[in-house]
């Protein structure tokens, strides 16, 4: 039995693209993560998060492995998986007529929380987040901030164990990435298994409890921050990364876990 | 505001066109026109147009050069009055047709009307004149008939009268009923059409649909809850408007058509929204497809006018003549429930024409929508990257492509049959069937680089199964003649038809060693290459033993267009199919086709096809077939790859060795499917 909320097993993609050819997008990805633990994955862009966290939220299919949310596969109980995990990117926007009240009434709905604790639930976000002032106003007439808001609200709406974060931060500027990592830190605290991927370095090292390096599709290490650099002897998480990045480029080096332990 | 406005602006426009229509009367009546009159007989013209009415709407000019003037607009027509010598001189010099003048009017002078169509007046003018002319021919006549002493004036000669005896309603159903699905199809694709473009496509656009994907709804849900939307949208617009519509014409804002009672009773109206259910969800089951497979709003909404066209085109089934119901248009959807609608409107109701276009209409929406729902499935809604398929193409490609590319080639080959035409039936047989048979499954393996020897079966069978060829194809035949003669309760076939079809098919003047080669050889060879080929190659994944039977067996029906020969050829494909699965060959198949339609050509030939008519020899075909099939069984070497199971668990495929480019820019193993 794993206590793992995530866990992936070789997990592969292929994609085929005009210009580029076959594309592994996602080379036998292994990774985990737990309960109140957030597992970050850093890579630039193209390595391979998105694709990876796609596969976790059953939007693409693996070409190859397996992987599992909740103890669901994703290729047999695509349903169940989804119903385990809140997905949140830049990609996934709000409908522009609905109020954010309405908005969370309806992702609560359809995501099976309980029809009878859905307005309780709506209300109970709607303190939490802070958005009382225009919770039945339009969404498109909402900044950007608060409809980062409301879209953070709706991802955890039916309160699952499992969060994806994938590069959540990209378009948003310091403030409110700030606001949304105080809040990532909170549903942490909650117990929920987070999943967070960036490319950007200092966000990884203060929020992530483990990092898990991806470049060109590959896993190259996985471990705490500190486990990473005692692997390594370089201190700062960029010089770790391109040591890894590094080291693949110019020998196609094998997966390689700097410390194995229990997620590995 | 899409609600409101056509509220407000389809009676606006109705009002405006009744408007425009009265004031084009009111000048139409108003309007004079410039006449001159010219020719050698031109006295007699103007003596004979002199005895018109004094209120003429003609002012008769004089000019030098009417066709100068014609060409300044000075003019709007003129008349040439000639002697009948003159017209024969122009005739002579190709400046005039002959034969305008019937030999028993020879002599009489000739009327030529100059005028200049393009323009308004002088085309009306034209005919006005016209129109004056032989009118006053008529008089003119008949005041000669009298004249020569006929005892009595045309009209008294016969008096018609006309009665109508069809009831107010059943003149306005026969009216309405001919335009209200159309009506209905046109309001709620302009009423969904928005709703629609948005819903799929706009939303990949905004991200929403990114959004919903990662929801625990299940596509099936998705794809139900929108087009419940599009299908209350679209009907509650179109049912607006045509209260809308309803309710001008009633308070008389809009003049009805004179005929036009307006009156539906609430059991009718009742009995045509359940009609048209199946047509409401098929409409929006469309415009949601076309919605899902745009990347966006733009896209869908290029899409949007073949998708009106493909629809409204079937909605016009009533309006052509001696199109009825109970007909093989049951089978098209739309057009079906177009003629149940008209007919329910007349009260003549054919009730189980009506459930059955009900059914086929509903079922066409169900797989349009499960279309939509496998879109959602698809990648490409997330990624738009291509498949492994479609990147690599080849075999793999084919696998998915079949039914597609035999769907084309069906379509291609009906409308070749219905606009080439052979007198000689050689030739008919040697393009309809040698060619066309032949060339797809070559452009077929060229294009998807199979390898021949497996697309096609090309395989040595055991020795055996030849026994169970030559038992088999004479029982085929016999028990495709008692299926025949057990048609013929369900679709009674005319004698003419058939012996026409045979005439046709099997003329005298043809020896019998040309029809053998020609109609037994030739499609016995070259449809089993199409068929049991490429056909079953490429289905072979996809479904098990009986299915691929089935499948291929009614395929191979539904390529022989007169409906009377579908049910026999598909028996035949079903057992030519199980013969070459059980084989692994197809050349047991391509044997038994060619015995098959050889023994029937030359029975036909001697006129012992009479002989077979005994039911009992239906039967003891039935036996013998299952007999053949069973030896072949014993001899089997079974047919490689069959079933969905059959596919995973191989990577890459089997003809994986000839694929040979993947353009591939990693080098990396393709992995499997």
């Amino acid at each position: 039995m794993n206590d793992d909320f995530v866990r992936t097993e070789s997990l592969t993609k292929v994609f085929y693209d005009e210009s580029r050819g076959e594309v592994m997008a996602a080379n036998a990805v292994d990774i985990a993560c737990a309960a109140g633990e957030i597992l970050g994955l850093l890579g630039a862009n193209g390595a391979g998060k998105t694709t990876t966290l796609r596969m976790l939220s059953t939007v693409l299919r693996p070409t190859s492995g397996n992987a599992w949310v909740m103890g669901h596969e994703v290729r047999d109980a695509p349903e169940r998986v989804r119903e385990n995990l809140g997905f949140y990117s830049a990609s996934t926007a709000l409908y522009p007529k609905i109020t954010p009240r309405e908005t969370l009434r309806f992702f609560a709905t359809v995501n099976r929380y309980p029809a009878s604790k859905v307005e309780a639930r709506v209300d109970d976000l709607i303190r939490r987040f802070r958005l009382e002032a225009y919770a039945d106003t339009r969404v498109e007439r909402l900044s950007s901030g608060m409809k980062q808001k409301v879209s953070i609200a709706r991802t955890v709406a039916h309160d699952p164990p499992v969060l994806i974060f994938d590069e959540p931060t990209v378009a948003l500027d310091v403030l409110n990435a700030i606001e949304l990592r105080q809040i990532i830190a909170e549903l942490r605290a909650e117990g929920k298994a987070i999943l967070f991927s960036t490319h950007i370095m200092s966000e990884a090292e203060k929020l992530c409890d483990r990092i898990a390096i991806l470049h060109g599709g590959r896993i190259l290490a996985t471990g705490t921050l500190n486990e990473l650099r005692e692997g390594t002897g370089l201190h700062y998480l960029e010089d770790i990364f391109v040591h890894f990045a590094g080291v693949r480029d110019e020998a196609e080096a094998e997966v390689r876990n700097v410390m194995p332990g229990p997620h590995a | 505001m899409s609600v409101i406005l056509p509220i407000l602006l389809l009676p606006a426009f109705l009002v405006g066109m009744s408007w425009m229509e009265d004031r084009q009367v009111q000048r139409d009546e108003a309007r004079t026109f410039r006449v001159a009159i010219v020719g050698s007989e031109a006295e007699f013209a103007r003596s004979l147009l002199g005895e018109a009415s004094p209120a003429s709407r003609f002012q008769w000019v004089s000019v030098e050069d009417p066709g100068q003037a014609l060409e300044t607009e000075s003019l709007d027509l003129y008349l040439e009055a000639m002697a009948p010598e003159a017209w024969a001189t122009l005739v002579e010099q190709g400046e005039a047709e002959a034969d305008v003048i019937p030999t028993e009017l020879e002599g009489v002078p000739v009327f030529r009307l100059h005028y200049h169509s393009s323009r308004t007046a002088s085309r009306e003018g034209a005919s006005a004149l016209q129109m004056k002319l032989l009118a006053l021919r008529e008089v003119r006549r008949d005041s000669l008939l009298l004249g020569a002493g006929f005892p009595a004036p045309r009209s008294e000669i016969a008096v018609l009268h006309t009665r109508d005896v069809a009831s107010d309603e059943e003149v306005q159903g026969a009216m309405l009923g001919r335009y209200v699905t159309l009506l209905l199809l046109g309001l709620m694709i302009l009423g969904g059409s928005a709703l629609s473009t948005d819903t799929l496509a706009g939303e990949k656009e905004r991200g929403t649909l990114a959004t919903l994907l990662t929801s625990a709804a299940t596509r099936n849900e998705l794809v139900a809850g929108k087009l419940m939307a599009i299908m209350a949208v679209a009907f509650s617009i179109a049912l607006i408007q045509v209260l809308n519509l309803w309710l001008f014409l009633g308070l008389g804002i809009i003049e009805p058509p004179s005929n036009l009672a307006l009156r539906v009773s609430p059991e009718l109206a009742f009995l045509l929204l359940v009609l048209f259910l199946p047509v409401i969800a098929l409409t929006a089951g469309v415009l949601l497809l076309a919605s899902a497979y745009a990347n966006s709003y733009k896209e869908a909404q290029l899409y949007l006018t073949p998708v009106l066209l493909g629809l409204l085109a079937p909605a016009m089934a009533p309006m052509v003549p001696d199109l009825t119901l109970p007909s093989a248009m049951i089978l098209v959807p739309i057009a079906n429930i177009a003629l149940a609608a008209r007919d329910l409107m007349v009260g003549q109701v054919h009730v189980p024409s009506l459930l059955a276009s009900w059914g086929v209409t509903a079922a066409a929406a169900v797989w349009v929508t499960s279309r939509s729902v496998r879109a959602l499935h698809s990648e490409k809604v997330v990624t738009g990257d291509t498949t492994r398929e479609e990147f690599l193409g080849g075999p793999d490609l084919f696998r998915k492509r079949v039914l597609r590319w035999f769907l084309v080639f069906w379509a291609v080959k009906l409308l070749l049959d219905l606009n080439v035409r052979f007198d000689d039936i050689r030739l008919s047989a040697l393009f309809s069937v040698g060619l066309l048979f032949l060339a797809f499954p070559l452009v077929v393996i060229y294009y998807f680089r199979l390898d021949p020897r497996k697309a096609l079966a090309l395989r040595a069978p055991r020795p055996g199964v030849w026994i169970g060829v030559l038992v088999g194809a004479p029982a085929g035949l016999l028990a495709a003649q008692g299926l025949f003669r057990l048609m013929q309760y369900v679709i009674p076939i005319p004698p003419e038809v058939l012996e026409g079809f045979g005439q046709t098919l099997l003329p005298e003047s043809i020896p019998t060693w040309q029809l053998l080669l020609l109609l037994a050889l030739l499609p016995g060879i070259v449809e089993e290459l199409t068929f049991r080929g490429v056909l079953l190659h490429g289905l072979r994944r996809r479904f098990g033993t009986l299915g691929l039977a089935l499948v291929v067996g009614g395929i191979f029906g539904f390529f022989h267009f007169q409906i009377f020969r579908i049910p026999t050829t598909a028996m035949l494909g079903v057992v030519l199919t199980l013969v070459t699965l059980y084989s692994g060959s197809i050349f047991p198949a391509m044997a038994w086709h060619v015995l098959n339609n050889g023994l029937a050509i030359f029975l036909a030939s001697r006129g012992w096809g009479e002989s077979l008519e005994g039911a009992w020899l239906g039967w003891v075909g039935l036996a013998g077939l299952i007999l053949a099939l069973g030896i072949i069984w014993v001899f089997r070497t079974p047919y490689p790859e069959v079933g969905p199971k059959a596919g995973r668990g191989q990577a890459p495929g089997p003809d994986a060795g000839r694929q040979g480019e993947t353009r591939s820019a990693s080098g990396r193993a393709s992995p499997e499917t």
